[in-house]
């Protein structure tokens, strides 16, 4: 499971808190991330009020208030924001134990589509939700895309940069590009990453071949520094020189040229990029309509184009991509000729073997 | 009076009940998990005692448990014997040692200790600039800082109970020793340290059974590498949603704390340690 968006979050308020993003900005950001506050769970009247979960920070408690109205204003209904982040246990967890707290959940896909074949996640409703809002071929039967983000290969330009490493084959060549590593402890994107540097090609990926892959990261293994689990910490390890090469998201990654003034640089070349997903649990306390209602409203080109203004999320929404600026088109996840360069990742063939393939990742991991 | 006996005989009898229901309830839920999903039966302590993955990775917590512990205990023993026979000056000292570390978050000093280590930490740049090596060392995201960090986190744990039972040595047994001409080492290893050995076993049993708990300062200082039960447990609860074998790997650490904790009532009384 991805930590993604909590990552979203922080990067939005460490950027507000040493002044590089105005309130405004701040806000418009939490707005497009659907994120605000820790809600406390307690009684009330359904319809009168939506729980968005999402992976907020504390930082964001502040602004819940101002946030809350703006979206009262907009659809008549209260808005409450939990920090807790939707794991794919927590979401199974409130279903089981039939207490569900949240509406609408900022979640993986494979755990959406994971869950809603057990039962647990309500089917989206394509009447209220507007199909062609979403990406061609992303919209999903238990989820619908709220942004994009890629695993991409960041480097060290200072090091590489007349002969800039641009595959995962580069990625692997540890004799042409010395130094050490970092991946992704949650795996996803690692394997994909594995095999297209061991040849496969990016129409053959799928399904994935995970003992050929774990061979190739094993092979790769003594110059993995750290499999990192944090976006600030894959942010530390290329800044401080620790790693040379690294699977990072790309917002990460681009914070971190910024923080280098070019030092690191990434590339969206044979980026690995996936959606996150609004999902709803069955039997959320202010019923299915409010909750696609809400999902309906994130759809707004708008708000999405902010978020990628202040953190690099790419769009859901096809129609955002003409109002980006010049300046952010070449951090734009999902624009058309962005996702030429990249390889999507599969929700589904996560769906099926995310579990069993992650187990045999971490013994490897941790051999 | 009568009235004064039931309140007694309630509180005598209820508080523990409703404490042991409380806490049995969950953990039988649990340990339902554990026998029911995905299906009944025992395939889940099954998978825990063959698969390979799955034992590496006890195989690791106990060899990293074992390795903490063993550091830990013997840095508190000196800790303690200084702190509690030591000049008043020393005393003091002591004291900042173990409790300013023992006040500090977990995480700031898993931190602290990824700046000091790391290839441009302040250790490296030090040895770096005076000479001493040429290539930065590896010192951090490797079993041993984790090592380090459970150990560093888990010292003050270590020494109150080896503290407390050394404050309970009558002095004039030693004094005894030494009358009858004993050396000051045949005094140690024949007196002292015996009358010492329970506060070593609750240390012992205290800094494990805390250890087998880590998580935080593992996932710090390991770089992703070093997974621990711990982890391994919330990655089958959070992360792959195999309920039932975490249940059954919560239920295998329960029944290691138990025996452990069995142990030490048996060999002292836990009575004694707070005094």
């Amino acid at each position: 499971m991805s930590n993604f968006q909590r990552d979203c979050c922080e990067l939005l308020a460490e950027r507000f808190r040493s002044g590089k993003l105005d309130r405004r900005g701040f806000l418009t950001g939490l707005v497009a991330l659907g994120a605000a506050t820790m809600a406390a769970p307690g009684a009330r009247a359904a319809g009168q009020e939506l729980v968005v979960v999402n992976w907020g920070g504390d930082a964001i408690d502040a602004y819940s208030a101002a946030f809350a109205e703006a979206y009262e204003a907009a659809t008549g209904n209260k808005l409450k924001i939990d920090g807790s982040g939707p794991l794919e246990g927590s979401m199974k967890t409130q279903f089981e134990s039939n207490s569900v707290r949240w509406d609408v959940c900022d979640a993986e896909p494979y755990s959406a589509i994971r869950l809603g074949r057990e039962g647990m996640m309500e089917k989206i409703d394509y009447s209220i939700v507007d199909r062609s809002k979403i990406e061609p071929g992303f919209d999903g039967e238990f989820y619908v895309p709220s942004y994009f983000y890629s695993n991409v290969i960041a480097y060290d330009a200072a090091r590489f940069g007349d002969d800039a490493p641009s595959t995962w084959a580069d990625f692997w060549n540890v004799a042409k590009y010395p130094g050490k590593r970092t991946l992704y402890k949650w795996m996803t994107g690692v394997l994909e990453a594995a095999l297209l540097a061991d040849g496969v090609a990016p129409a053959e990926l799928y399904p994935l071949d995970v003992d050929r892959a774990l061979a190739k990261i094993e092979v790769l293994k003594p110059h993995i520094v750290s499999f990192w689990s944090s976006g600030a910490e894959s942010q530390q390890l290329l800044r401080d020189g620790e790693a040379s090469m690294g699977l990072l998201w790309h917002t990460r990654a681009n914070l971190t040229k910024q923080d280098t003034e070019g030092e690191v640089d990434w590339t969206f070349d044979q980026g690995l990029v996936s959606p996150s997903g609004w999902t709803v649990i069955k039997g959320n306390p202010a019923g299915l309509k409010a909750a696609m209602e809400f999902i309906a409203l994130a759809q707004n080109p708008d708000n999405q184009v902010t978020l990628l203004n202040e953190l690099g999320n790419g769009p859901a929404n096809p129609a955002a991509h003409a109002l980006v600026s010049e300046e952010m088109k070449p951090v734009d996840a999902s624009s058309k000729e962005n996702l030429e360069r990249q390889i999507a990742l599969q929700a589904e063939w996560y769906a099926d073997h995310y579990g069993t393939a992650l187990d045999k990742y971490l013994a490897l991991v941790s051999s | 009076m009568a009235a004064r006996l039931n309140i007694h005989t309630i509180a005598m009898w209820l508080l523990p009940a409703l404490f042991l229901a409380v806490y049995l309830a969950p953990l039988l839920g649990i340990f339902g998990w554990s026998v029911s999903r995905p299906e009944p039966g025992a395939q889940n302590y099954v998978r825990m005692l063959t698969d390979a993955d799955a034992l590496n990775i006890m195989l690791r917590t106990a060899r990293v448990c074992i390795l903490v512990t063993l550091t830990s205990v013997l840095m508190a023993y000196l800790l303690a014997y200084h702190w509690v026979f030591g000049s008043p000056a020393r005393k003091l000292f002591m004291e900042l040692c173990i409790f300013i570390p023992f006040w500090i978050s977990v995480l700031i000093r898993a931190f602290g200790w990824v700046v000091i280590l790391r290839n441009k930490g302040i250790l490296n740049e030090t040895l770096l600039s005076i000479g001493a090596i040429a290539e930065p060392l590896t010192l951090v995201r490797t079993e041993f800082s984790v090592v380090l960090g459970m150990v560093h986190f888990l010292v003050p744990f270590a020494v109150f109970p080896i503290a407390s039972i050394m404050r309970q040595i009558d002095s004039r047994v030693l004094l005894a020793s030494r009358g009858m001409g004993a050396s000051p080492a045949f005094t140690f290893w024949n007196v002292f340290l015996p009358l010492t050995v329970s506060g070593i076993l609750a240390s012992v049993i205290i800094v494990f059974v805390f250890a087998l708990g880590f998580f935080i300062t593992p996932a710090i200082l390991g770089g992703g590498k070093i997974v621990m039960i711990a982890e391994y447990i919330y990655i089958q609860m959070f992360q792959t949603s195999n309920w039932g074998f975490g249940a059954a790997l919560s239920i295998g650490v329960l029944a290691v704390v138990a025996a452990m904790a069995g142990l030490l009532f048996r060999v002292i009384h836990p009575e004694r340690l707070v005094k």
